[in-house]
């Protein structure tokens, strides 16, 4: 692809959140809202980097993003080892899939009054909830791939005598890798908005503690904060994603 | 073989009822106040249905859910159908897309809240905005793989592009629209219990969290069991109603691996 297309995609895609911004500020300026319930952007923009440089606000940051990576993680390693287990061996199939589709449809929210009552406030019951909700797109995503893998490759290692166990290593996890990583994706996104959920429910820090609190103390500018912050924190890390897989699929035709 | 379908269409309902096993074992050894065991749970599940409070909630949560969910897929599949067939389209809303989808729906409650008051307004555009993006991106990427050879033959004989898109493109993305769909669903239940919780007014995300403060732990028990179940059953029907709609399109992946 050539640069003038790259770059009238970026104008065309900087567009609209000019547009959403100069609404913004239009509507404060002009459409009469009291700032009270839309502050101007540059004042959250501003709220925003203030904020950014103090220390308690990063300790608020740095709160959320253990809990998203703790529960990430868990669900990255439960849903590959689980996905590709099930597609490998009928029995673990048999097992697993009655349960997968009995407890993916399940709102996991529902479940967080329980894992408050057993696990406590602390940090385990957020973790649990992160990986609970992030799990089953990437055990699906890991299940679907590898059960689309060519036979033939396996056929092939087979023939050049490579033990079963390695081939699950060795030629399905790498051909089930674009597929996983669209799962990962997808979890990475959930886990976002489910750990700022948590937060939201019980807690005493992270992100959608702020947010509670400014929402109780009726402070518009710092409810805009913790959203905004979320919402770049989820752009940073799919943007980390999307270079771990054009690293991790760079042998593969398309990616 | 009728042994082997049979316990096919049996298998959920054992999963089901091992998972209710595992919860009273579990909660006979912990032996917890607040852990109650899976009967006392399914026993407080009659009270709250036989309450006529309790069932004017769930209809009010049903309402929600249902208009929010049938207004975000009636404006979703036209945008991300557009969106995987237009490459202007597509760099024009990827970006605030990108931006939006990280945002939890519902931690926007608060601030929709202050605009739109506590009512049924907020609460379903809420559930509106959950379920519209991953119907757009279904259909986006359902769009963007339909085979260019249809769209041309197509146009050879002589459909307008509206038509192609009705005729082609719809029907050939439409296995993807509905993963978006059945994504959306779950995405619509989480959506009206978390904005049930923090606008605490009626739904059954209220009867479940008020409980929760209250300290009526086998109602927030049986509340997750019947919250969990509406999950389930409404997946089972959207399922059913998919298999028939794209029951040519059978993804392959339903024979697993063979290592011999």
């Amino acid at each position: 692809m050539n640069a003038r297309p790259l770059i009238s995609d970026l104008v065309l895609g900087l567009a609209p959140l000019a547009l959403l911004a100069a609404l913004w500020q239009a509507l404060v300026s002009f459409g009469g809202v009291p700032v009270t319930l839309l502050p101007p952007p540059g004042q959250v923009f501003g709220r925003m980097l203030q904020q950014l440089l103090t220390l308690s606000f990063q300790q608020e940051i740095a709160a959320t993003i253990f809990r998203l990576f703790a529960g990430f993680s868990i669900a990255v390693i439960l849903g590959v080892s689980l996905g590709l287990a099930a597609a490998a061996s009928p029995p673990i199939n048999a097992v697993v899939r009655p349960i997968v589709r009995v407890l993916a449809p399940l709102p996991k929210v529902a479940l967080y009054p329980a894992l408050l009552l057993l696990v406590g406030f602390g940090h385990e019951s957020k973790i649990v909830l992160v990986a609970a909700d992030a799990l089953f797109p990437i055990l699906l995503s890991t299940y679907y791939g590898a059960s689309i893998v060519e036979q033939k490759l396996i056929w092939s290692a087979m023939a050049a005598g490579t033990p079963p166990r390695e081939i699950l290593f060795r030629v399905v996890l790498p051909a089930a890798a674009p597929s996983i990583l669209t799962g990962c994706r997808i979890g990475l996104v959930i886990s976002c908005i489910v750990v700022f959920l948590a937060e939201m429910i019980a807690s005493t820090d992270g992100l959608g503690h702020l947010l509670v609190m400014a929402a109780r103390t009726f402070h518009a500018v710092d409810m805009f904060v913790p959203l905004i912050t979320i919402s770049l924190l989820g752009l940073i890390l799919n943007g980390l994603l999307e270079a771990a897989r054009s690293y991790l699929l760079r042998g593969f035709p398309e990616v | 073989m009728s042994v082997g379908t049979l316990f096919k269409h049996l298998a959920p309902f054992l999963a089901c009822l091992g998972l209710l096993v595992v919860w009273q074992a579990a909660s006979l050894v912990l032996h917890n106040d607040s852990f109650p065991t899976a009967i006392e749970a399914i026993r407080a599940i009659p009270s709250i249905l036989g309450d006529k409070e309790a069932l004017f909630n769930f209809a009010a949560s049903l309402r929600r859910m249902a208009i929010g969910f049938g207004a975000a897929v009636v404006v979703s599949i036209p945008l991300g159908l557009l969106m995987g067939r237009s490459r202007h389209v597509a760099s024009f809303f990827n970006p605030l897309l990108m931006v939006i989808y990280p945002v939890p729906k519902a931690a926007l409650m608060p601030i929709i809240m202050m605009w739109l008051g506590v009512g049924d307004v907020a609460k379903t555009l809420v559930i509106f905005l959950g379920v519209s993006l991953p119907v757009i991106y279904h259909s986006f990427e359902g769009a963007k793989a339909v085979e260019e050879k249809m769209l041309w033959s197509g146009a050879a004989m002589g459909l307008s592009s509206l038509q192609r898109m009705i005729r082609i493109v719809l029907p050939a993305a439409l296995p993807d629209i509905l993963t978006g769909c059945r994504t959306g669903l779950v995405l619509a239940l989480i959506t009206m219990i978390t904005s049930e919780m923090i606008a605490r007014q009626s739904g059954a995300g209220n009867i479940l969290f008020n409980a929760l403060d209250m300290g009526q732990y086998d109602t927030v028990f049986a509340m997750i069991v019947v919250v969990g179940a509406m999950g389930i059953v409404f997946d089972a029907l959207f399922e059913a109603l998919r298999t028939r709609l794209v029951r040519w399109s059978e993804p392959p992946f339903e024979i697993p691996l063979s290592f011999s």
